[in-house]
């Protein structure tokens, strides 16, 4: 069997505009999902059981259910039943941002419970409010505290992107593909697609070793 | 030495007690952490609660506050019952300082940040105000050089000091501590003890839950002495010190190895 690696090169352009895709997709998804998590967990500890009980059925709802399903969902069953018509890339967003949210909850959910209750009660003795209480004593230190977390939700994130290539989404992974049943190129494409993915990947492993030395909480 | 003076109008009539606590009564489960505690605290008057560990005397301090709920009871502020809702005991608060065996300062903020937290977050000052202020008090606990140290680069006495400072940002008209020097080195507990007999001469009113006996005796002038949420005796430190009236509080010094 011959190699045809010039297939790579010939098609860098489509590679890097599916590169710039997924980090597009990554990005704008974290984005949403950081704000995301910390609202369904503020609702989740907010002790209106309503709020409470919303929180925690979005949130088991959407972590249990794997997210390529979410993603069809989303794309062939919501304008059927919904009438709004999003983009692919709107869709991919929105299914990403879903079941991102619905781990930051969880991870924002443990961080703030891992802070313990003098601190709240050092900012009520000063007569904060419980509004400032959470936002100027323990949302930041929870924060801090699940730096790593969300980093390593951040690596998951930027590979399990390459999902949304089941609706046509431009991404790495999909353009790879399309380059391979083009050229039938089958080990070539799939092998630039893992080096680029690694490639990127890597650097952001490394990222979430260094957070996790950087920012361990120190009392 | 300080002079253990006769804090005019203890006892008298007509005189109304800055806090007054009236058959206050708390349970956790099946543990009656107070049990119908009634007691004063004037104006000016440094009170030390002492006893024996679980005997009540920091749930007390946390209801005075409002950190912890009574079952029932009622605790007067001048003469006036305290609010029960939140938003008026957030008003409460903001007249009393506390101070924790634990320090609790917040890590993600400096000794300034920590200090100024208060009169920035809850008074509203203007930064460049609070800042000054903050800075003469970190002075006042002899932390000035500090002033831009997190939490975490200061020793427990200084983290304790800087908590001092912390409290007295709000201008508080009363100053609880929690066993404030329970968590610290045996010789980082001098500075925070100084720190207390500077308020104290500075006409202070203190509530203080110790367990240094030496403090309480010399800076104290109204001792409290605590069992199982109850209230075994009061008086002037001499007196309880020297000549303590009941079997129970004999009982607790010598098992601190106190011999008066």
């Amino acid at each position: 069997m011959s190699y045809d690696w010039s297939v790579v090169w010939r098609h860098a352009d489509l590679l890097w505009e599916g590169t710039k895709v997924t980090i597009f997709l990554a990005v704008t998804t974290m984005i949403i999902a950081v704000p995301g998590g910390i609202v369904l967990a503020l609702m989740r500890l907010s002790g209106i059981r309503i709020l409470a009980a919303a929180s925690a059925t979005f949130v088991e709802f959407f972590r249990n259910l794997p997210l390529i399903l979410v993603i069809y969902t989303a794309y062939y069953i919501l304008p059927v039943a919904t009438g709004l018509r999003f983009s692919p890339i709107a869709t991919a967003i929105v299914a990403l941002s879903l079941n991102v949210s619905a781990y930051n909850g969880e991870t924002f959910r443990a961080g703030i419970a891992s802070i313990r209750k003098g601190q709240s009660e050092a900012g009520y003795a000063l007569g904060m409010s419980r509004t400032r209480v959470m936002f100027e004593i323990v949302l930041p230190q929870a924060v801090r505290r699940v730096l790593p977390v969300l980093a390593s939700t951040w690596v998951s994130l930027f590979k399990d992107t390459s999902l949304v290539s089941v609706i046509s989404v431009g991404d790495l992974a999909f353009e790879s593909m399309r380059v391979r049943s083009q050229t039938f190129r089958v080990l070539e494409m799939l092998t630039a697609m893992a080096v680029i993915y690694w490639l990127l990947g890597y650097p952001q492993a490394k990222l979430v070793d260094w957070i996790n030395k950087r920012y361990r909480v120190n009392e | 030495m300080i002079e253990t003076q006769a804090k005019p109008g203890r006892g008298e009539s007509g005189s109304v007690p800055t806090v007054s606590y009236h058959e206050i009564r708390k349970r956790f489960g099946t543990f009656e952490a107070l049990a119908g505690v009634s007691m004063e605290i004037y104006h000016g008057e440094v009170v030390c609660l002492i006893g024996p560990s679980g005997s009540g005397k920091s749930t007390l301090l946390r209801c005075t506050n409002g950190l912890e709920t009574m079952d029932s009871g009622d605790i007067k502020l001048d003469g006036k019952s305290m609010p029960k809702d939140w938003n008026g005991m957030r008003g409460v608060r903001q007249r009393m300082g506390m101070v924790f065996q634990n320090f609790e300062l917040f890590p993600h903020k400096t000794a300034l940040g920590n200090v100024m937290a208060g009169p920035i977050g809850v008074l509203g000052k203007p930064r460049k105000e609070a800042e000054q202020r903050a800075m003469d008090l970190l002075r006042k606990v002899g932390l000035v050089d500090k002033a831009y140290s997190y939490p975490a680069q200061l020793s427990g006495g200084q983290q304790q000091r800087v908590a001092i400072a912390r409290a007295l940002a709000m201008d508080p008209e009363i100053m609880l501590f929690d066993e404030p020097t329970s968590a610290l080195d045996p010789e980082t507990i001098g500075e925070v003890l100084n720190v207390m007999k500077q308020l104290a001469l500075e006409g202070m009113t203190m509530v203080v839950v110790t367990h240094e006996m030496a403090f309480a005796r010399r800076v104290g002038n109204w001792i409290v002495v605590m069992d199982r949420g109850a209230i075994v005796e009061q008086g002037r430190p001499e007196q309880i010190f020297d000549a303590p009236a009941k079997d129970r509080t004999r009982d607790f010094f010598s098992h601190l190895g106190w011999s008066g």
